[in-house]
């Protein structure tokens, strides 16, 4: 555990003092600003409804594009340069390495998440737009979605250089992101091939829609208590797998 | 008692576009007895590097075996014991030197006050104590070196694994290391080392072993080296007339000159007399007669069976390695 710790910490100071980090922050945080800014335009429910539609989908694509961007450079960047030699000639397990790294980022994007939903929050309440409890819910799903895809990095980051990481990394975001409409497109219009794919695709990539209660927090609609945790849980299950296949993959790897 | 054992380990890699493995060890087999300083020499893609990724468990062997104090190489037990200073080091640039200390410190099992205590004795140790503050990032390829060698012995390991740690080192930070490398082998820790600077490796090492096409051709101590010059002498002589070296061809190994000096490897103890006379008769003046032992760079030169060409020796070093032998004959 004290292994783990210290990998995480090391990463998370690595990931926060990447210029890259504080680009993505500030456009994160000028795109809230602007929303704030550009609200006028519009009155009434509508001012609200897109300020926090635009801020929630800000913090979404912010979180995910950090964790490609910075996530995939990080875990390749330490095998291809021999870092990764330091700590793997120490008594500490493979499968520690890779929690830790895995914890370390996630520790830097929970960071930047969080900082931009205490902005949203602050943006909110000075244009007066109601706080509901959705929003938190949004913005905890929103982390376990970034989470999704930090494990889906690490895992590519095991075996393939950084721009494979994130080209398949973009791939998995999109396909999960369109998964369940795909395969209603399918179902309705496609033929027993097509409909085999796109079963096999709904499976085996992360459903992310699962993650986005966007449209809860917009329109007010209900979340229950079990929608919300089966969401986590799913969120959970699909990351630890994600992490379990990369420690399959650096568990056999030589470092030639 | 053996603190590093590797049986024949036979290791291959397969090409990026080839399906042809490719042998890089051929039955590598070396040992190191605790508390003894263990060189590793040989040229570049002779096995060095894999040999050592092997012990450290980087690489898996095709067969064979190789164990740190009877534990098996790559296991918790081994990594336990062993610190390790890589060819070409990259530290995480972003941490400060102490931070890095703190964070291999912890990944091998110091915590708290002792840990922070071996962190500050580690860096004055290798003499960094000025830069603890500083980001890895604005180090120069010495300080890295050093930085490497700090985080090695950090949790003062029974076996040291070292790949070239004199590479990019100055004579102070050469030293610095040699010094290190001497006081820990004085408090019983075992150190096993490659290197291409042969005088450093001679001067540390209890056993030199010597790799080979990816074999271990040869495993030498300083003993062996000096055994090995037993009964050849050197005669340096003044004034010596032209064709000297010719006339004594049968009795001399190998004639060199240098600043008016000719320095004249005898080949038998029993040649020396009439080497002696026939330089008298031809009216040179013999300045010195010592016994000759060959460097460590001599008997890697030739178990690769490459010569020196003639003069292309310094005569000044084969004198020097043999100085504790020295003897005035006239």
């Amino acid at each position: 555990m004290r292994a783990i710790a210290a990998v995480a910490r090391s990463t998370f100071r690595e990931t926060i003092r990447e210029k890259l980090l504080f680009l993505v922050a500030a456009y994160g945080l000028v795109l809230m600003v602007s929303t704030w800014i550009l609200s006028p335009l519009s009155v009434g429910a509508a001012r609200d409804k897109i300020v926090v539609d635009v801020g929630l989908a800000g913090i979404s694509l912010f979180g995910v594009l950090t964790a490609i961007m910075i996530g995939g450079a990080l875990v390749h960047k330490e095998i291809d340069k021999k870092a990764v030699y330091l700590v793997l000639t120490r008594p500490v397990s493979r499968g520690e390495y890779l929690v830790g790294k895995f914890a370390g980022i996630m520790g830097a994007i929970g960071s930047l998440v969080g900082l931009m939903a205490v902005l949203l929050v602050l943006i909110m309440l000075a244009g007066r737009v109601e706080i509901t409890r959705v929003l938190f819910a949004a913005v905890a799903l929103s982390l376990v979605e970034i989470a999704v895809i930090a494990a889906v990095v690490v895992f590519f980051s095991t075996f393939t250089t950084p721009i494979l990481t994130s080209f398949f990394t973009i791939g998995v975001f999109i396909a999960g992101s369109l998964g369940s409409d795909l395969r209603a497109f399918a179902q309705k219009f496609g033929g027993a091939a097509m409909q085999r794919t796109m079963d096999a695709m709904y499976f085996a990539l992360p459903n992310l829609t699962v993650f986005n209660l966007r449209s809860e927090a917009v329109h007010g609609l209900r979340l229950t208590a079990f929608e919300f945790f089966a969401a986590v849980l799913y969120g959970t299950v699909y990351a630890g797998a994600m992490l379990y296949f990369a420690w399959l993959v650096l568990r056999r790897r030589e470092f030639a | 008692m053996e603190a590093l054992r590797v049986d024949d380990v036979r290791k291959s890699f397969r090409g990026d576009l080839s399906l042809r493995r490719r042998e890089v060890l051929r039955g590598v087999s070396l040992w190191a007895e605790a508390g003894e300083i263990l060189g590793f020499l040989g040229p570049n893609g002779a096995g060095k590097t894999t040999t050592i990724k092997i012990i450290l468990g980087l690489l898996r062997p095709d067969s064979g075996s190789a164990t740190i104090f009877g534990a098996p190489a790559g296991g918790r037990d081994a990594a336990r014991r062993i610190g390790y200073l890589p060819e070409t080091p990259y530290f995480h640039p972003h941490l400060s030197l102490r931070e890095f200390l703190e964070f291999c410190g912890v990944l091998s099992g110091l915590s708290g006050a002792g840990l922070r205590g071996r962190i500050g004795e580690t860096i004055d140790l290798v003499g960094l104590g000025p830069h603890a503050g500083r980001r890895l990032r604005g180090f120069s390829k010495g300080m890295l070196q050093r930085a490497g060698l700090a985080q090695a012995i950090l949790h003062d390991p029974d076996l040291l694994v070292l790949d070239e740690p004199f590479s990019g080192l100055d004579p102070l930070g050469r030293k610095t290391v040699r010094d290190i490398l001497v006081d820990l082998k004085g408090r019983g820790r075992t150190i096993f080392f490659s290197s291409h600077i042969l005088p450093d490796m001679e001067a540390l090492c209890d056993r030199t072993a010597i790799i080979r096409e990816g074999t271990v051709t040869r495993s030498v101590t300083l003993d062996e080296i000096y055994r090995l010059g037993e009964g050849r002498v050197e005669v340096t002589a003044r004034g010596c007339a032209p064709g000297t070296a010719h006339d004594l061809a049968d009795y001399v190994e190998s004639a060199q000159c240098s600043g008016g000096e000719t320095f004249l490897l005898v080949r038998r103890q029993e040649f020396v007399r009439t080497v002696i006379q026939h330089l008298y008769r031809s009216g040179a003046e013999v300045l010195e007669v010592t016994n000759h032992h060959p460097s460590l760079e001599e008997v890697f030169l030739d178990e690769f069976a490459i010569r020196p060409s003639p003069g292309g020796t310094d005569p000044a070093k084969s004198r020097a390695v043999g100085a504790g032998a020295e003897g005035r004959a006239s």
